[in-house]
This record gives structure tokens, C-alpha cells and sequence, in this order.
């Protein structure tokens, strides 16, 4: 809430909308490395929950992270940076829109990015009220009823009410700036999090060789191979996923729209290049740390039932640090790590969300005249209905975090990348082709889904019913992005071409 | 490098994003090749560590994890150049920017 305020008072300075939506595109190295890409709820429930559940095997799921610091800046970055100071757009579908002349276009976009993270923040929303679930004391005057037969978790719904009073909070008092800054407070807090985790984990564990042999004992070898150990025998991660996953974790984070407005509001590009070398290391430091401390929490917490493996990051920390000088103290700084990855998530997709409502549907095509305090306090409601939405969606918890995580990434990403880079690098492609690119990639994919959900399991991937057709093995996401290619280029091509005036300046400046 | 080479701004974009992407597929064709046989198929008793990662781990993930991050290191401060993004629009004076 102070972060929230402070930017309040730093955007200010520039027009509302500017300010509000882009931070007056200010972003810094770290605040741009550490908050444009994907570090969510998933980070530390989902993932977690994968690693405790599958083993080793969930190190090829996650490795294409290697290249994520190079996918996510020097594939589009500088182009998204420079066409959105050039068209003066603060938005994707605003950019979208003015590349191509086509309000239906910008139209589109936003309804597209409203459907898919819609989604995504539904799910954070319970990541969110479990990591307080968990955490909250259930001594003296804080003792709550757990787990009661037939009615409502009380220490959840309190989760949930904290979770969303102090996220929307801060996000609609300090709008972009607020979302950011406390993502790069978070983000530190996840590092310092995740590394006194993994002291304490390891040696708790004897290290990460003994916990993987004593995993290995209580479920059999498969946990310290591929494609990975399963209770029902399914296989989670045969070759043809791997394949996909690798595309989806590199490319997934490019094409999210969240991360292009991060993109739109670096500084310079200075900014990029420190942010690659930044975010690299980081990665590394997260990621590979978080397997270990999946694969020692195994060996620790060896009998976790089903749907409670999304918990182990905060059971881990509270039994490592019970009984040790300061524990609940360091527990305490260990739990703001998921919490901060959560928290971060849905800041910055209710300000794309609230700038797709205000920004691309209200001021677009409602009242284009409508005043600064009028848009200012639209922002507000917009954003504090969307996490109210949010709060009722999740008074019964959705099931499947991490595979409704997987599915909105994926979803978008094949939605808008291949449109994005399209309308970057190609002066040729058309208002048509960009529709046609982003109709086809998000409609290949909800097909797939709508295939998976209505058909036979096929014991492969997630035990999961909220799961995808694997066509030829493969995730739904390469097909997404094949088919919106082709249809972007081909209807490009059979189209008109755009008015050399409208393009000229983009491509050959 | 920093610098800007006096190439065509696109030019510049596309090179360094072709790059980008060829590192992207070296990465993605050694961990699958090399995961492929070795991590798939094993017994238990082929079960070896190094600095108590399952072997296949080590070199499989963590060996080009590692090369990425020092690629990535040499991207940003060798490769990738820097150039002028342009006046905002909303801010250009009358007559200038797009």
C-alpha cells in the first residue's frame, strides 16, 4: 500500500492514462528484468507441486527457462518499444490498432486478452488465500476451525479476503508504478525467500542426493528419471511434451501481453540489454534452487495427499524452521516469497485487464472524450469489480492451478505473438492477417482444449480433467502457433496491402 | 556494445533477434537430444550423481543452463546494440515524431 501510494505521487507528473497504465514507459533494468515475465503463483504452488509429485523429471518441464532472458527482450523488445512511442500506444491492443489503422483489430485484441486472463487470475486469486491459509497462526486469538466437514474453510476465505483487500488495494492506488515497484520488491523477497529455503531444506535432508534416493524408495526409480514417477502410472512427461514445453516456457513469456506493456515502458533500451544479463542470472537462481528444495520436500513431507501438493513450499518452510532461533521469523520471509510471486501476477494482469476495459473499450469506442478524473476513477472500479469477480469465482477454489496457468499462457501466446512479431518485422501484413493470426492461434487452442476435456484421458501429462488434446503428443501451443502463422502470412498475402504512408515510417526509420 | 553500428534500425532488430533465436534452438536441440537417451529408459541401478544432481540433470539441464546464462551475459553487453526508440508520440512537438 505505501509502494501504491508512492507511485500515485510518481505518475503524476504525466497524463493520467500514460501514468497510470505505462508509468511514463520509466521502467529500469531491475525493475523490468525482474516483473515483465512469468513468476507467478505457479513459481511457487503449481511448480512446486509438479516437482514434489513427478521428480527430477519436472527439470526438462521447466528448462527452457535457460533461454526465457532472450526470448522475452531480444526477440521483440526494441521493436514493441520503438512502434509504441512511434504510434503513442500504451496498450497491445492499442498498438495493434494503430499499426494496422483497424479499431476492430485493437477490438479484438482486448477482448482476447480479457477472456485468457481472466483465467489465469482466477487461479492466482487462489493461490494467493492458500499460501495465507497456510500460514495463518492457529494460536490463541488467532485459532481458526481447519478443514470442517461440510462448510467453509474459515482460515482459506480469510486468506482470500487479506489476499484480494491487498492487492487490489495497492494496485488501484498506485495503478502500473504500484503493480511494478511491488513486483520488484517481491521478486527480491522471492530470491532472499527461495535461497534460505534451500539451506534449510538440504541440510534438513541430508542433501539433495539422499533425498533423491530416499524419494526414490518411497515411490520407485522413475522419480529420478524421465518421464517421471505418477501414482496411477500415467506418464507425465514423455518426449513429444518435452518437446512442447520447451516452446512454451521460451516463447509463452514473449507473447503474453502483460510482459509486451512491461517492454513498452522500459526506459531505453539500455534497459534491455541489463535486463537480459539480470534476469539470466536470476532464473538460474530460482529456478534450479526450487527443484531442489521440490525434491528434498519429498523426503521430508513424504506423504503430502493429492490435493494438497500445491502446499509444499509453506509446509516446507514451516517444518524446516520449527524449532530454530527466530524460525517463525525466517518462515515468515520464506512464505513472502510465494505470496510476493502471487501478489506480483495479479497487480500487473489487473492493470492490463483494466487498461484493456478503460483504455481500449471505454475511451476507444464508449466516450472518447470522457475527462482525467473520469477515466481515473473508471481505472478504480474497473479494477476493484475484477477482483471482486475474482474473490466469487474462488468462494468454491478452482481446481487445476497449474494447468489453468499453462492453458491462459499458452492461449494468449498463441494468440498474440505471431500477430506481434508479424506486425514488427513484416511491413506487408495486414489489418485481415492479424485477425486471422490471432482468431486461429487462440481458436486451435481452445479446440484442443474443448477436445481434451470431452475425450478419453490419454495418461499422459497432468492428472488433470481441465486438459488439452495432445495432437501427434504434442501440447496444444506449437499447433497454436503454426496455425496462427499460417493464417497471419496467408491472409496478409491474399489481402490488400497497407498504405506505404502508414508503414513507411515504421520500417525504414 | 552499446553503440549503434549505422545500420538500418530494423536491420539491427532482426540480426540480433535471428540470434536471439539461433540460441534459443541450440539450447532446445541439446536438451532434448541429450535428454532423450539419458533421461528417458533407466534403471535404477544406472542411478549416478554429480554434486547430488542425478547425472542426466547435471549435464542435460544444468550444463547449458549454465552456457546460457554466460551467452546471455555476452548478448547484452557484446552483441545487442542500442539505439534511439524515438520520441513518444503524445510528446512529440507538433510536427515531429510519427
Amino acid at each position: 500500500m505505501v509502494l501504491g501510494t508512492l507511485a500515485q505521487r510518481a505518475m503524476r507528473r504525466a497524463s493520467f492514462l500514460k501514468g497510470y497504465f505505462l508509468g511514463n514507459r520509466g521502467l529500469g533494468a531491475w525493475a523490468l528484468a525482474l516483473t515483465a515475465t512469468v513468476q507467478s503463483g505457479g513459481t511457487f504452488m503449481g511448480f512446486p507441486s509438479l516437482v514434489y509429485s513427478h521428480g527430477w523429471v519436472v527439470a526438462i518441464w521447466i528448462s527452457s527457462y535457460m533461454v526465457v532472458p532472450l526470448t522475452a527482450f531480444a526477440l521483440i523488445g526494441k521493436r514493441v518499444a520503438r512502434f509504441s512511442r512511434r504510434l503513442g500506444a500504451i496498450t497491445l491492443p492499442d498498438l495493434l490498432r494503430e499499426r494496422f489503422g483497424s479499431p476492430r483489430v485493437g477490438l479484438a485484441a482486448s477482448l482476447f486478452i480479457l477472456f485468457f486472463l481472466t483465467f489465469n487470475m482466477v487461479a492466482q486469486f487462489k493461490a494467493g488465500a492458500l499460501i495465507m491459509k497456510v500460514a495463518w497462526p492457529d494460536t490463541g486469538v488467532f485459532a481458526l476451525p481447519r478443514n470442517v466437514p461440510g462448510s467453509l474453510d474459515p482460515a482459506y476465505y480469510l486468506g482470500l479476503g487479506i489476499f484480494a483487500f491487498t492487492v487490489v488495494g495497492y494496485t488501484v492506488i498506485g495503478g502500473f508504478l504500484g503493480a511494478v515497484w511491488t513486483d520488484l520488491l517481491q521478486s527480491l523477497m522471492m530470491f532472499v525467500g527461495v535461497l534460505v529455503l534451500l539451506v534449510f531444506a538440504v541440510s534438513a535432508a541430508g542433501g539433495t542426493e539422499e533425498a533423491t534416493r530416499k524419494a526414490v524408495e518411497a515411490t520407485g526409480p522413475e522419480y529420478a528419471f524421465a518421464p517421471g514417477y505418477s501414482k496411477d502410472g500415467r506418464l507425465f512427461l514423455p518426449l513429444g511434451l518435452a518437446v512442447s514445453f520447451f516452446l512454451i516456457w521460451s516463447f509463452t513469456g514473449t507473447g503474453q501481453p502483460s510482459s509486451m506493456v512491461r517492454v513498452m515502458a522500459s526506459r531505453n533500451t539500455q534497459t534491455m540489454r541489463r535486463s537480459i544479463f539480470l534476469l539470466a542470472f536470476y532464473n538460474f537462481l530460482i529456478y534450479v534452487p526450487l527443484i531442489m528444495i521440490c525434491i528434498c520436500g519429498r523426503a521430508l513431507i513424504p506423504d503430502l495427499p493429492q490435493g494438497k501438493t500445491d502446499e509444499i513450499v509453506p509446509r516446507l518452510a514451516l517444518k524446516t524452521t520449527s524449532g530454530v532461533p527466530g524460525g517463525s521469523l525466517i518462515a515468515g520471509l520464506i512464505l513472502a516469497a510465494p505470496f510476493g510471486a502471487v501478489m506480483s501476477t495479479v497487480s500487473s494482469y489487473l492493470v492490463v485487464i483494466a487498461s484493456g476495459l478503460v483504455r481500449d473499450v471505454y475511451q476507444r469506442f464508449i466516450n472518447p472524450v470522457a475527462g482525467e478524473r473520469r477515466l481515473r476513477v473508471l481505472s478504480g472500479v474497473v479494477l476493484a469489480s475484477v477482483g471482486l469477480i475474482a474473490v466469487l469465482a474462488n468462494l468454491r477454489p478452482v481446481d487445476y492451478l497449474q494447468a489453468i496457468i499453462v492453458f491462459s499462457g499458452t492461449g494468449a501466446a498463441s494468440t498474440f505473438l505471431m500477430p506481434v512479431v508479424l506486425a514488427l518485422y513484416w511491413r506487408r501484413a495486414t489489418a485481415a492477417g492479424c485477425m486471422a493470426g490471432m482468431v486461429a492461434g487462440a481458436g486451435t487452442v481452445l479446440l484442443l482444449m474443448i477436445a481434451g476435456w470431452l475425450g478419453p484421458d490419454p495418461l499422459i501429462g497432468q492428472a488433470t480433467k481441465f486438459r488439452p488434446y495432445f495432437l501427434l503428443g504434442l501440447d496444444p501451443f506449437p499447433w497454436g502457433l503454426a496455425a496462427s502463422l499460417a493464417a497471419g502470412v496467408g491472409v496478409s498475402l491474399a489481402t490488400r496491402p497497407p498504405e506505404p504512408a502508414r508503414v513507411s515510417d515504421l520500417f525504414e526509420r | 556494445m552499446g553503440a549503434p553500428s549505422g545500420r538500418p534500425v530494423l536491420e539491427r532488430s532482426a540480426r540480433e533477434a535471428r540470434l536471439a533465436l539461433g540460441v534459443w534452438a541450440a539450447a532446445f536441440v541439446y536438451t532434448i537430444v541429450y535428454c532423450a537417451p539419458n533421461a528417458y529408459g533407466r534403471t535404477a541401478e544406472s542411478l549416478t550423481f554429480i554434486l547430488g544432481f542425478p547425472d542426466w540433470v547435471f549435464w542435460g539441464i544444468l550444463a547449458p543452463w549454465s552456457t546460457c546464462v554466460a551467452i546471455s551475459a555476452a548478448f547484452a553487453f557484446f552483441t545487442m546494440e542500442d539505439e534511439d526508440l524515438g520520441p513518444d508520440r503524445d510528446d512529440a512537438p507538433p510536427g515531429g515524431g510519427a
